[in-house]
């Protein structure tokens, strides 16, 4: 035990080899871009009174930068974290903050990766890791202090229970998103709500109004108006963590899912996540969104094993149990965790009896290389849908 | 239920086979090996997983499916999650049994035990996971049976250190024959390689990649040659850490060469797909330039043909040996040199003074 724990302290002291020659007043931070984690990123580093600067969204220049500076063979996401990264230096960023994926795959070898290429370009810059494996407060909080030196804890509570709000306010909108795209009568109504309450998230910073915001979303996406005669399946949207929440890099699959009439569920959303992530374990009283999997994953697997494979295979069984019409696996190319649910998937699907897609997101490719599997997918589901409809209606005269 | 077992020889047989074999044997386990690594078992076993599995998973499903055509009923296919506290395996080897249960249609039975340090679960609960299968419970039977393997184990690292070949060694570890090699020797370049002992030591996967730098009269360092402990303390003293539970393999004896022997040059050998094998490539890359140490990355899948293959390796050999020629004639071409200007100077100064 000694040596394991000997080993976990030269762990932390290599992964935290942290620069204190900045002056504070110096510091300008940064972070990666992954869907839209900069609101309540930008309300907790803007509550702690520090400066920040965000790279642009992601794009293919983006892409670009970050194929051109990383090895082969390594994951879209590092990729594009690493772009990030260099993009925020340019702008003149110089503590940049490394948040390590629950999973705990190749993302805890980045880290260290992505520091060593980057001083070797020449960077100067302070490198923090967010470990957000298992609770984690207290590093998380101790981590926050050394990048802003922030000593008053009443701006800390304000500046996460901001955060939080705002989390939860951006879930709600996505899920309301989720339930109008495919229903409304004026085609592209819901995004434009969406796009608006992203806005007034972003901009309030009263914790009061913030605490408001999720009711409100759910009364005002009401007023839009909606086909409630038509059927419409519905599909999980399941794997790899990163790809799921990153528009960009799934090339906006939830909206071309939405507007060809298929209504979007996804099990893994940012508040849950962080939820999890962050309270302590007697807190958090119900089953997790991770047990659960675990439970429903029993019989094809017995075990996580990294990544969220867990989560993709116990998502599907629990969605085939609960009526949902199909699932679609997204996952980078090369993807280590996901390749094993890709195996797996093909005889959940048969035995649950419910319609799988895998797609693999390759860079090269891109939308073209598989917008036909999708469309084909969605006619499927709907076949299905209105037969097992019809079945229905037979059976109950 | 009968008392025997299947062996896949692929993946962890590669490294832990002597102690299986010790374990099982006592216990009174007799065990079954699939053949060895052919391209129709590859063949046979990629048509279980999706084209984009790494080879060496591919070629592990060849063999369930070879001993399953032998009529084995009972397969052992652990699940090696952690080595260490969070030093954790790929994901493909972690989820090896929910691959192989998922993927094969006959019924098979799956000897299922795990090794997880990060959950406390260790080597004695491996090996009760494994008798409490084959309806063993009494303790001190597992530990005796424990006791074995180990033994059985210990001699083939000794050997292996000691510079015995793989395959040697593994034999005279199971035949209980003890040697031990004292005289190395002396070849003008020596290689160390970095590579899975899966791929290495798989004739087929490596493509005899050992042998073939043998007869170029190379010395060879694998992880065969390094124990474990000295393999850690190079990669910690190069500033790394071990991130993977094979990592040792790979950085490990790359660290571990580059900073106590003599090496021309480094080897990486990986499979096309493999996720930690890039990174670990490229940890030792950027040592190794460092160092200015030569090194090649040769990645291989179940097409790559060995004509190509080894005018790769006979290329990247005659670099060093071009290099390493030139070094010398530098060395020794400025003395005589030296000595020709003198003999010049004195022979001027001799007409001079005459
Ligand atoms: S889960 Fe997949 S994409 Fe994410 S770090 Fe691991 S291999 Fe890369
Ligand atoms: S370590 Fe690499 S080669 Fe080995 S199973 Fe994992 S991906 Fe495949």
């Amino acid at each position: 035990m000694s040596y394991n724990k000997s080993e976990e302290k030269l762990k932390r002291e290599i992964f935290s080899k942290r620069d204190n020659t900045i002056k504070n007043k110096d510091r300008i931070i940064a972070w990666p871009r992954m869907g839209r984690i900069d609101i309540p990123l930008k309300a907790i580093v803007e509550q702690l009174n520090s400066r920040y600067v965000i790279p642009p969204k992601n794009s293919n220049k983006t892409l670009e930068i970050g194929v051109k500076n990383s090895i082969e063979g390594i994951c879209l996401p590092y990729k594009l974290n690493l772009a990030n990264y260099i993009t925020a230096l340019d702008m003149g960023a110089n503590t940049l903050m490394m948040f390590q994926a629950p999973g705990s795959c190749r993302f805890g070898n980045y880290t260290t990766m992505a520091y060593k290429t980057l001083k070797k370009m020449g960077y100067r810059f302070d490198m923090v890791v967010f470990d957000m494996y298992k609770n984690k407060m207290k590093q998380t909080l101790e981590a926050l202090y050394h990048v802003t030196k922030c000593k008053n804890p009443i701006r800390y509570y304000r500046a996460f229970s901001l955060a939080f709000s705002k989390m939860f306010a951006i879930d709600e909108a996505e899920k309301q998103l989720f339930y109008y795209r495919p229903r409304e009568i004026k085609k592209g109504e819901s995004e434009k709500y969406y796009k608006k309450w992203l806005k007034i998230t972003e901009e309030t910073n009263d914790i009061k109004e913030a605490k408001k915001l999720k009711e409100k979303i759910k009364e005002d996406f009401k007023s839009i108006e909606i086909d409630k005669e038509k059927s419409v399946p519905v599909v999980y949207l399941l794997g790899e963590f990163f790809v799921l929440l990153d528009p960009f890099t799934n090339m906006e699959i939830e909206k071309t899912l939405g507007d060809s009439g298929v209504e979007v569920q996804r099990q893994i959303m940012f508040s849950g996540w962080l939820e999890h992530v962050l309270k302590p374990s007697f807190i958090y009283k119900q089953e997790s969104h991770r047990q659960r999997c675990e439970r429903f994953a029993k019989k094809y697997m017995k075990r996580p094993t990294g990544g969220e494979t867990i989560e993709t295979i116990g998502d599907t069984v629990y969605g085939a149990k609960n009526g949902i019409d199909g699932v679609i696996h997204i996952m980078p190319f090369s993807c280590m965790p996901e390749i094993v649910s890709q195996n797996i998937l093909p005889k959940v699907s048969r035995e649950e009896n419910i319609p799988v897609l895998s797609l693999v997101i390759d860079e090269q490719t891109g939308k073209a290389g598989y917008i036909t599997r999708v469309e084909a997918f969605v006619d499927l589901i709907k076949r299905r849908k209105r037969e097992s409809e019809k079945c229905q209606n037979q059976e109950t005269p | 239920m009968k008392k025997e077992t299947g062996i896949p020889r692929a993946l962890s047989y590669y490294n832990n086979y002597p102690f299986y074999k010790g374990f099982f044997d006592e216990l009174g386990i007799k065990v079954i090996l699939s053949d060895k690594t052919t391209t129709k078992l590859i063949n046979d076993g990629s048509k279980f997983v999706v084209s984009d599995t790494c080879l060496p998973i591919k070629v592990f499903m060849g063999h369930v499916n070879n001993l399953i055509e032998k009529g084995v009923e009972n397969i052992f296919v652990p699940s090696i999650q952690s080595i260490g506290y969070k030093i954790n395996n790929c994901s493909k080897i972690r989820a090896l049994p929910d691959i192989v249960r998922n993927t094969v249609k006959k019924k098979i039975r799956i000897i299922e035990p795990v090794l997880d340090k990060t959950e406390n679960i260790g080597i004695f609960d491996f090996c009760t996971q494994i008798a409490n299968s084959f309806e063993i419970y009494d303790k001190k039977q597992i530990k005796k049976a424990m006791e074995n393997g180990f033994s059985y184990y210990n001699n083939f690292l000794m050997m292996t250190q000691s510079g015995i070949p793989y395959i040697q060694a593994l034999n005279n570890s199971l035949d209980g024959i003890f040697e031990k090699k004292n005289i190395e020797l002396v070849r003008p370049i020596s290689l160390c390689i970095m590579g899975h002992g899966y791929n290495l030591f798989d004739e087929r996967i490596s493509l005899n990649l050992i042998k073939k730098l043998e007869k170029m009269n190379i010395k060879v360092y694998t992880s065969l040659d390094v124990p474990k402990d000295k393999a850690l303390f190079a990669l910690n003293k190069t500033g790394e850490i071990q991130y993977w539970a094979n990592e040792l393999e790979l950085t490990g004896v790359a660290a571990y060469c580059m900073q106590n022997k003599k090496i021309d040059g480094i080897i990486a050998l990986s499979t096309f797909g493999c996720g930690p094998d890039s990174l670990m490539v490229n940890e030792i890359n950027y040592h190794a330039k460092d160092k200015k140490i030569p090194m090649i990355h040769l990645t291989i899948d179940e097409h790559t043909g060995e004509a190509g293959f080894v005018t790769r390796i006979e290329a990247f050999v005659d670099m060093i040996t071009r290099s390493k020629k030139q070094n010398l004639i530098k060395k020794q071409e400025l003395k005589p040199l030296i000595k020709e200007k003198q003999t010049e100077i004195q022979a001027e100064r001799y007409k001079r003074d005459k």
